[in-house]
């Protein structure tokens, strides 16, 4: 029987399977834009959701609108709520604004002096001393602490602007966490076991913190899981992300289809948009990718490289009028030299 | 500068004028003056309370609406006044006059506390309304329990009432207009509103009331489709006619020159045949009350050449003209109804000639309601075979009840009941928008019902005319004002299966006017695709479209042509003969040449396998 199943699940020759998968993706695609707007559930980590989320993913944009991470604790400290939380306040990017009640800058001599807020310190379990050496790593400042401030004086006086720039960049400077991920929050399985969820992505830094499943970090970001764990990886992502987006507007899509649009988009390496910056644009035939965007400037450059065009594609076939090579026109009848003699 | 009390700014048609230390009392002084007939009534006033602001209005274009004034809890319209009224010893204007009757414009109302009848009246009350009909405008007042019908159908059933057929103007015969339809027997809505009658619609009907059971029929009337009685389409029912103008001008041109009325000699360019010109009589013009078809001449007319001939050596040549004939356009046949012959203001003659056709109800044409209910006729069945009452009557219309309880169009319904009511009892019934109570109304008709010896919630045992047997569920059978709609098949039917193509394209044409093809796009192509229906595919893209065969030259791959005089292909490019037929769409062919035009050459080589 599994056998059965496993023929049948086979293609056979010549089948259209892009466009099936086209047609496929597509057609649920149209209703998802007519119900675009309805938020489901409580999550406190934000995600694009429904055709926004699918146009990015197969437009292979370079800044997702809401990247996340699910971040797996390694098993003998994943159900120890403590050691977790202390993972956590590794994670979250904490900014020195955030841990001010307020600041004092007097520009023309280049000092500025933060207010540290003992109840936000106390809460990240941070001393101004951490702060200030953190600080003291810059090299066009000096840092002095005090009590309960911390004074920050410029090397370099090069004029008020420049003095305000550098200000500005030590406010905005992390004090604890990974850039990026602006929100870190524990969840616990229904196991027990707990798990962090991100918003905000960066597999490379969160890999170096100790007590963390280093091979199990969980992106929404195919570019940054290609970084971090390759191309393979990549498009698991881009096909689970896409068949998850697609299931969560109530929707089914049959894995085959997702899967062989996130297998061309990452055929090459490297993961390219399914538009005419990436899959489309790089077609082998002039025809096929003047009938698709940019006519004139395929056609132009097609006459100065000296382009030639084999009409093997199906676009092409059909602008010219002849049968396709897909489906029935794929099988083509041979017949021998020898058997022609043979049958006169 | 807020401290201390501003003055209220008094604004005159949007411009500043005065200031006024209370705006609401000077607002009330205005009304007061208006009412008492010092100023002009067609003044309005309002105190904006937020801005501190009185607005007084008396630019034109303004919607404006009367309202009985109401003063210190007590209306002005007296009893008194009101028997004064009914004797006709005075009228509207004097109550208008009085200041007993006001209009009040959108900014007006907004201080206005309005009553809609006059036991709601309190001390806060301003104004009442006339009548609680009067809070809708003409319109809705025109159709029938509208407030039983859920808003969002109102639209819809004034939208139907727009394209309705009925006698839209008594003088149809003497009218010249582009397109019209007149309904052979419009009736008069059994069930009406007072805004109806006043407004004599009755002398202009749109409709007629049919007998309509909440039926189904054997599954032909699913959805939005209706099942008629053949019987009484035979008798009338639902019939008209269609009329449609053509007309045409002799245009002057500038060397004294100018088209001609008549019919064009065989000489004239462009001609088109003897027979398109049988119909035509002496002077050019189609005759009264002849048969006529697509591609028929109505206006026989001649046009001067585009370009002026040269002379001669034996002076101007004999002028050669042009055929500019008006024919009946594709698809269209009908009767010569009537010719019109006159002047325009520049003095060229015009001519008019109406073409008539008659439009019995067919399948595909479509029927509505007053309560945005519409319905295409899906099959029309001879009477015996319809469903019938013990008395024999025959419903008109079968409309499948699933259509009524998701569009919450109870008015419908209720003139249903109201229509029965009527019909059994000859007389008028009213429907006026607010002037019943749902309940006490169905209780009225239901007594009046059973009165006649019909059941009081208007079912009917219905026999089925194909068994004979009884049906098992009570049918809601009453009688309802349709109208038909000026969609129908007749004027939209269109096939092809070869015809004329593009001229730039060879591909076929499109739309109805050219005989044209449904177009057979990317999504449709791709459907074929994906079924891997290669063959099927080209026979719709190339044979059944633009194919083309086209020389190819072996040598350099640019694309000659056939040279019948010398019998041999031949290659403009490299001049040479060595040239293979290749069967390509035209459309490419055409893509070859704008290449050509990006000054990129595009060659074809040939691999003959």
């Amino acid at each position: 029987m599994a056998k059965g199943k496993k023929e049948s699940l086979i293609m056979t020759s010549g089948e259209a399977v892009g466009t099936l998968a086209a047609q496929s993706i597509g057609e649920p695609s149209t209703q998802m834009m007519l119900r675009a707007f309805h938020s489901a559930g409580i999550s406190s980590v934000i995600t694009t959701r429904g055709l926004p989320r699918v146009i990015e993913l197969i437009d292979a944009r370079k800044r997702p609108r809401n990247p996340g991470m699910i971040i797996r604790i390694e098993k003998k400290i994943s159900k120890d709520y403590e050691k977790v939380r202390e993972i956590w306040r590794k994670l979250e990017d904490v900014k020195l604004s955030a841990l001010m009640s307020g600041y004092d800058e007097n520009l023309r001599s280049g000092v500025m002096t933060v207010h540290l807020d003992p109840e936000r310190l106390s809460s990240y379990e941070i001393t101004g001393r951490t702060i200030a050496a953190k600080l003291g790593k810059r090299e066009d400042i000096t840092t002095e602490q005090d009590e309960k401030d911390i004074v920050v004086k410029i090397k370099k006086k090069e004029g008020v602007k420049s003095t305000r720039t550098v200000f500005v960049n030590v406010l905005n400077s992390s004090i604890i966490g990974i850039p990026g991920i602006n929100k870190a929050v524990v969840q616990q399985d229904e196991d027990g076991t707990f798990y962090i969820t991100t918003s905000g992505s960066n597999i490379g830094e969160a890999m170096k913190i100790d007590g963390i499943e280093k091979e199990d970090i969980y992106s929404n970001d195919p570019f940054e899981v290609l970084k971090n764990y390759g191309v393979e990886a990549a498009r698991n992502t881009i096909a689970n992300e896409l068949i998850s987006t697609i299931k969560e507007e109530g929707l089914t899509v049959s894995y085959r289809h997702i899967g062989l649009v996130a297998d061309a988009m990452t055929l090459t390496g490297e993961i390219k948009s399914a538009g005419r910056h990436g899959i489309a644009g790089e077609k082998a035939s002039v025809l096929a990718r003047a009938a698709y965007e940019e006519t004139v400037k395929h056609f132009i450059n097609a006459g100065v490289f000296g382009e030639t065009d084999r009409l093997s594609g199906v676009a092409e076939n059909i602008l010219i009028g002849k049968q396709i090579g897909v489906g029935t026109g794929r099988i083509r009848l041979g017949v021998r030299k020898e058997d022609i003699k043979k049958l006169k | 500068m807020l401290a201390k009390e501003s003055k209220a700014k008094v604004y005159l048609d949007g411009r500043v004028i005065a200031e006024a230390k209370s705006g609401r009392a000077f607002a009330e002084e205005v009304r007061k003056n208006r009412r008492l007939g010092l100023i002009s009534g067609e003044i309005n006033v309002s105190y904006l309370k937020k801005l501190n602001e009185v607005h007084i209005n008396a630019d034109r274009g303004r919607a404006r609406k009367p309202y009985i004034v109401v003063e210190g809890g007590q209306s002005k319209f007296t009893p008194e006044l009101e028997q004064r009224l009914q004797s006709k010893e005075i009228d509207y204007n004097y109550l208008v006059r009085r200041g007993i009757i006001e209009y009040l414009d959108a900014e007006e109302e907004e201080d206005a506390f309005v009553a809609l009848s006059s036991d709601q009246i309190n001390q806060k009350t301003t104004h009442l309304e006339i009548d609680r009909a009067s809070m809708l405008g003409l319109t809705m007042n025109c159709s029938v329990f509208p407030e039983y019908n859920s808003i969002g159908r109102h639209p819809i059933s004034s939208n139907f009432a727009k394209q309705s057929q009925g006698l839209y103007a008594i003088n149809f015969n003497k009218r010249y207009d582009p397109r019209a339809f007149i309904m052979y027997y419009p009736q008069v809505p059994i069930v009406n509103s007072m805004a109806y009658r006043a407004l004599k619609i009755g002398s202009h009907p749109s409709g007629q009331n049919l007998v309509v059971a909440l039926s189904t029929y054997y599954g032909y009337n699913m959805k939005d489709a209706v099942v008629l009685n053949r019987g009484a389409i035979d008798r009338g029912m639902g019939r008209s006619m269609s009329y449609k103008t053509y007309s045409d001008e002799e245009r002057r041109y500038p060397g004294s020159q100018q088209d001609r009325f008549k019919v064009p000699p065989p000489t004239t360019e462009s001609y088109l045949g003897e027979h398109a010109y049988s119909k035509l009589s002496e002077d050019g013009i189609v005759e009264t009350e002849t048969q006529v078809t697509e591609g028929d001449v109505l206006i026989g007319k001649v046009s001067p050449p585009r370009f002026l001939e040269e002379e001669t050596s034996f002076g101007v040549g004999e002028e050669k003209s042009r055929d500019n004939s008006v024919t009946l356009k594709a698809g269209e046949e009908g009767i010569v109804d009537n010719v019109l012959l006159c002047e325009t203001t520049s003095a060229t003659k015009i001519a008019k000639v109406r073409i008539r056709t008659e439009r019995i109800p067919e399948i595909g044409d479509k029927f509505a309601s007053r309560h945005g209910q519409k319905g295409v006729v899906a099959l029309i069945v001879d009477p015996n075979d319809m469903p019938r009452t013990k008395e024999g009557i025959v419903p008109d219309l079968l409309l499948n009840p699933l259509s009524l309880p998701s569009r919450m169009t109870f008015g419908h319904m209720l003139e249903m009941l109201g229509g029965k009511v009527g019909s059994i009892g000859a007389k008028q019934m009213d429907g006026t928008a607010f002037s019943t109570e749902g309940r006490a109304l169905v209780d009225e008709y239901g007594a009046l019902l059973e009165n006649y010896g019909f059941d009081k919630f208007g079912d009917e045992d219905l026999y089925d005319g194909r068994t004979g047997e009884k049906i098992k569920a009570k049918i809601f059978t009453g009688v309802v004002y349709y109208n038909r709609l000026m969609h129908m098949v007749g004027l939209r039917l269109q096939v092809r299966s070869r015809g004329p193509v593009q001229i730039l394209t060879h591909q076929p044409t499109e739309g109805k006017p050219r005989r044209g093809g449904l177009r057979f796009g990317e999504m449709e192509r791709d459907t074929l695709v994906g079924h891997g229906a290669s063959l099927l595919l080209k026979e719709r893209m190339l044979d059944q479209s633009d194919k083309a065969d086209v020389w190819v030259c072996r040598n350099c791959g640019d694309i000659g042509y056939y040279d019948y005089i010398k019998n041999q292909p031949t290659c403009q490019t490299c001049g040479q003969n060595e040239l293979e037929k290749v069967e390509i769409s035209y459309g490419f062919k055409l893509l070859l040449d704008e290449v050509k035009s990006l000054h990129v050459l595009p060659r074809i080589k040939i691999n003959m396998g």
